[in-house]
């Protein structure tokens, strides 16, 4: 038995040592898709890790967006920003919010903290919920108020009915809310749990109402990259809940998507599309992030295998039933973008090119290199499916260099102008992409 | 009455006392893979990657106190047998360590218990060996110093 481990190791090991030294990332439009490039996996002896050092913006600067757009600041000096929210009367929401922290369980745990830390994903978050009212919808907000406060980590909101959804780490909060107000002061209504510590690895709630609102959607993601915090804290988690909007009851929609970040409702067909994070230390072009429709029962292979039967030998045991059944998720986003924000566009308001398909937001990677994502892309639909290759719509995040990040983009949303807002976690502001031809948008009138 | 005889020590090495801690942890690591390996319990992998970071550290310990023993004119010259042996085990369990930051399965399975049983047998036959990686300086009976 050791002469054959030894022969398997001495083999495995020159091989990790040569994949150390030598590891760079491919193109990454190979890996945007119905079918991405998916290369040999790899193991490491050194987490491969490289990012950039977080500065922030300095006055004057911003995003780069393409001819035709022009991009403001909304707001900036705000708490971690992740997740933006328009309502029907023009308000915009944001969502200012980080981990509620986790507990070392390695050696390498205390090391990959610092190393996240330094691109900006350690600052504390708000754990509230801003308010900005443009009530002339020029872009320049007259109000910037705290709406809510005191908030568990939150991340997905949704408005429906009188109600304000809110996704806090640990459980979907409700509030009476009608759109105008600006301060929450009734205490929430705890209207189901979600599963969250002692671990909480992924510790966002994406939330969604369905388009009669009758249910909600919640994306949970795993407790660990791949299971290395033991199969029974993973109960529950990498999975897509659906919850009865009036009684709480709920039950599991989806499973094996191992970080479902954003959830969106296709307008017109009712839809359920996710994107998902994948995993990671594996190689710079493994595994793709993805966009996918989400299916009723549905399995997509996390932990055991990726993009369908791609057998992960990190996990032990096996399930070679559960590979068997994963599905193929719909389109690749290339590898580590961290794409975390979603939303469906709705006809020209920007630009006849963003007619129809999902704006994207890539936070950008934390583990290959060179980098990849750090901008917003817009991924074409034909036929209401996922067809043809992105295009960058907000980039410049990343300095030229890539030595330095001023910015990562995270929640976007069209407000009801039809302008892109961006929420962006370290540069601490909220953007708004608009059409520089159009004119200047009707001032909306309050109910 | 004949007087007992007084026999006198050379001052005791320092270095083996730190190089048996850090040795014991590395070997207990050995136990924990196999652990890892028999349940898939991932417990018994983080054990193993604190007892190998913790053989690590007493080998930067022991490393020190070998140049203290140098320093006071404590040690002999090395005994280079033990010194490779010792020395191998401290190079591969900084491999192993980095091996058992891989996550879940084959941060253990199967490199990483490979090297722990490396790591085993050659601090196995170092510790027999009696931990010391320098020869002691040797006073003999009745000579003054």
């Amino acid at each position: 038995m050791i002469g054959s481990l030894l022969r398997a190791s001495s083999a495995f090991l020159a091989l990790a040592v040569l994949g150390a030294c030598s590891d760079k990332g491919g193109d990454p439009m190979k890996q945007y898709g119905p079918n991405p490039y998916l290369p040999e996996p790899h193991q490491y002896l050194l987490p491969p890790m490289s990012v950039p050092r977080a500065v922030g913006w300095k006055a004057g600067e911003a995003p780069t967006v393409p001819a035709g757009l022009r991009i403001q600041t909304m707001a900036t000096g705000l708490m971690h920003p992740r997740i933006v929210y328009p309502l029907t009367n023009g308000d915009i929401l944001v969502v200012e919010s980080n981990s509620p922290g986790t507990k070392p369980f390695r050696p390498k745990d205390y090391i990959q903290g610092k190393v996240k830390a330094r691109a900006g994903a350690g600052a504390k978050g708000g754990n509230r919920i801003t308010l900005l009212r443009d009530s002339d919808g020029d872009g320049v907000p007259e109000l910037k108020t705290v709406l809510v406060d005191h908030l568990h980590s939150p991340y997905g909101v949704a408005w429906v009915a009188g109600t304000l959804y809110v996704a806090n780490t640990d459980a979907i909060m409700a509030f009476p809310f009608t759109p105008g107000q600006t301060k929450i002061t009734a205490p929430g209504v705890k209207l189901a749990d979600l599963p969250a510590g002692p671990i909480n690895h992924h510790w966002t709630k994406s939330l969604v109402a369905s388009s009669d609102g009758s249910k909600l959607y919640v994306g949970v993601g795993s407790n660990s990259n791949i299971t290395e915090n033991g199969m029974d804290v993973e109960e529950g988690r990498a999975a897509i809940y659906e919850v009865d909007r009036v009684t709480g009851a709920k039950r599991v929609y989806a499973t094996g998507v191992r970080n479902p970040t954003n959830l969106a409702i296709q307008p017109g067909t009712g839809q359920l599309f996710a994107i998902a994070n994948e995993r990671d230390e594996i190689g710079p072009d493994l595994v793709p992030d993805y966009l996918t429709s989400v299916r009723d029962g549905g399995f997509y292979g996390w932990p055991y295998s990726y993009w369908g039967q791609h057998i992960d030998v990190r996990v032990h045991p096996q399930k070679s039933d559960m590979v068997a059944k994963a599905i193929k998720p719909d389109y690749g986003l290339s590898s580590h973008v961290a794409a975390l924000g979603l939303t469906f566009s709705q006809g020209e308001t920007l630009s006849p090119q963003f007619a129809n398909g999902v704006f994207i937001g890539e936070h950008g990677s934390w583990d290959r290199s060179p980098l990849n994502g750090y901008q917003v892309i817009f991924v074409p639909f034909v036929n209401g499916r996922p067809s043809g290759m992105p295009i960058p719509v907000v980039t410049g995040f990343l300095a030229a260099d890539h030595k330095t990040v001023r910015g990562r983009p995270v929640g976007v949303a069209l407000d009801r102008t039809g302008a892109l807002i961006v929420a962006d976690d370290v540069g601490n502001t909220v953007w708004r992409v608009s059409h520089t031809g159009a004119p200047t948008s009707p001032a909306i009138t309050r109910k | 009455m004949a007087k007992p005889v007084v026999s006198k020590r050379a001052p005791r090495l320092l270095h083996p006392f730190f190089i048996s801690l850090g040795g014991t942890l590395l070997m207990a690591a050995l136990f924990t893979d196999y652990m890892y390996s028999c349940n898939s319990l991932i417990q018994w992998s983080n054990f193993s990657a604190w007892l190998i970071a913790g053989g690590l550290v007493f080998a930067l310990v022991a490393v020190i106190f070998l140049l203290i023993d140098f320093a006071l004119g404590r040690a002999g010259p090395i005994s280079w047998l033990d010194f490779i042996l010792v020395g191998a085990a401290a190079i591969i369990s900084l491999f192993n360590v980095l091996v058992h930051t891989r996550d879940a399965w084959t941060s253990v399975m199967p490199t990483g218990i490979t090297l722990s049983v490396i790591v085993t047998i050659l601090l196995l036959v170092a510790g027999i060996r009696g931990w010391a990686v320098t020869m002691e300086r040797v006073v003999e009976r009745g000579e003054s110093r």
